[in-house]
């Protein structure tokens, strides 16, 4: 992006440049996705050993990590795609460059929709502040306007079922309670692409019920769904389509059962 | 996410309040902090400095409040901004949010306690009986300056406080140096002729000439030192937008 552009996407807030076409029935298209990360053994993090350093000419070479490599796949409207893999697999990072917290390194992203990200429930709570004012704060972290949390106020209230307690403060909460609120402000909005990262295993029994609901009614009205999750049976309850990663690699996509199946069957012949 | 301006003055506001709360929590004063803080400082200096420079300046805790609320401001909001991509990594590590915000809402968050000083300075030179001007409008041009030169400097010091957490121990020494360079409790005149071309070299000082100029003095600001404040300044805020855009997509990684 040029000079220019940088600083008027800095002032708008938005990218101008850079928006290629794409088909209509593409929600996600990911293109050559790489995500690197630097990573020395001791980092430096001050501008005393930083110069210190680099006078005795003694600086660490960093070392780059390739968490996602060459990814490609695309995710259609409607689609309600799995994504497998061990643990480090590049799942998690995934996700986070689809919600925009973390830049690619290289590759493509295009993004045809509003997207809700669920990745870690009430993350941006205040614990001092009350039940009520952190639906406010979180919501303006998911950027919605002050009009419409006044108009879902109770709708929230009702489905996090905290009652009373929603005039105390978070920090009196259990860990259950927060991410009972945390789901229901995070699934407030109409989005049109639902990003979940492990969270549908919060709270009680009943309200695991009442979540899956909530996911399965606004599956039922079109929205495409992307799910991690270490659980194979509820990766093929939801899911349709699914990809598998393994150490950064896309290793197959496809039809759910036929991806789960290779999934299960690598990962037993691993434990012999 | 983050399109329109609504939705971004919601998240401001939300920002700028949970700073407010944080800070006052389990105090009993409260705001009342905001004005006590200025009020307590300036006696101070006025009961130890206006016995050496009493005779060379006339009214001295108006003198020594005036050039105070810039340089506290100043002060304040470059190190607010500086901070507020680092205290806020964990929640920048979760959800999208346009890093920027956290620095304007800290910048913002000392702007109301900067108009909140004012009612200090305007309270004193009643009760000192100072004399009050037309040209205290003109007041708002150094004020305008001065907001985009903390804008500046913030998003320079808040992308290098994010690779250098050290940057803050070496800001506070120059901020020091930066407040004796101001002349806020002593008069320019006491510094030798050669010293003084430093004194014009500092912004910060400028704005606050200005604003002496302006409200306490009853003079429209010098032109020579007003443009060097905005050329100075606009400097800054191009470079600081510039350095922050650059560096925005990488913080995420450095936190």
């Amino acid at each position: 992006m040029s000079v220019k552009g940088k600083i008027a996407s800095f002032i708008t807030g938005e990218d101008k440049e850079n928006v290629p076409v794409i088909d209509d029935n593409i929600a996600i298209k990911v293109e050559h996705l790489t995500m690197e990360f630097k990573v020395t053994k001791d980092k430096i993090d001050t501008l005393k050993e930083y110069v210190i350093r680099t006078l005795k000419k003694n600086k660490k070479e960093k070392q780059k990590i390739r968490v996602l490599d060459d990814i490609t796949f695309n995710v259609y409207k409607g689609d309600r795609m799995g994504i497998l893999g061990f643990n480090g697999a590049g799942k998690s990072t995934l996700l986070k460059i689809l919600a925009g917290i973390y830049e690619p390194t290289y590759g493509n992203i295009t993004i045809n929709g509003k997207v809700a990200p669920l990745l870690e429930l009430g993350a941006g709570f205040d614990k001092n502040y009350t039940g009520k004012n952190n639906i406010y704060l979180n919501g303006a972290f998911l950027s919605m306007e002050e009009e419409f949390i006044n108009e879902k106020y109770d709708e929230i209230l009702e489905f996090s079922e905290l009652g009373e307690y929603i005039n105390y403060p978070v920090k009196n909460y259990s860990s259950g309670m927060r991410a009972k609120l945390g789901f229901s402000i995070a699934t407030l909005v109409n989005p049109d692409i639902l990003i979940i990262d492990e969270i549908l295993s919060v709270g009680d029994i009943k309200f695991r019920k009442k979540s899956s609901d909530k996911i399965r009614s606004m599956m039922k009205d079109g929205v495409t769904v992307l799910l991690v999750s270490h659980s194979i049976g509820q990766i093929r309850d939801i899911c349709d389509k699914c990809i598998w990663i393994e150490n950064g690699h896309l290793v197959m996509e496809g039809e759910v059962n036929e991806v789960c199946d290779a999934y299960v069957k690598s990962a037993k012949s691993d434990k012999k | 996410m983050f399109d329109t301006l609504s939705e971004k003055k919601f998240l401001l506001k939300q920002l700028v309040k949970r700073d407010l709360t944080s800070k006052y929590k389990d105090s009993v004063l409260g705001i009342l902090w905001s004005f006590l803080n200025p009020l307590l400082i300036m006696l101070v200096f006025t009961a130890i400095f206006s016995m050496l420079f009493g005779r060379q300046i006339e009214n001295y805790p108006v003198y020594f409040l005036s050039g105070r609320v810039i340089y506290d401001f100043y002060n304040a909001a470059t190190k607010g901004a500086m901070r507020s991509i680092k205290s806020n990594a964990n929640l920048l590590k979760k959800i999208y949010v346009p890093k920027y915000m956290f620095s304007v809402s800290a910048i913002c968050y000392e702007f109301i306690n900067f108009l909140i000083s004012f009612v200090i300075l305007f309270g004193v030179m009643l009760i000192t009986g100072a004399s009050f001007h037309l040209t205290t409008i003109f007041a708002i041009i150094p004020i305008i300056f001065l907001v985009f030169l903390i804008f500046g400097i913030g998003l320079i010091l808040a992308v290098c406080n994010t690779y250098f957490s050290d940057i803050g121990h070496l800001y506070n020494v120059f901020t020091l140096i930066l407040m004796y360079a101001s002349a806020l409790f002593y008069p320019i005149e006491i510094v030798p002729a050669s010293v003084q071309v430093i004194f014009t070299l500092n912004p910060v000082y400028s704005a606050i000439t200005c604003f002496r100029e302006t409200v306490v003095y009853g003079v429209m600001p010098n032109v020579g030192t007003l443009a060097y404040l905005a050329t100075f300044s606009i400097a800054a805020l191009g470079i600081g937008i510039l350095l922050f855009s650059i560096y925005e997509k990488k913080l995420a990684l450095e936190i």
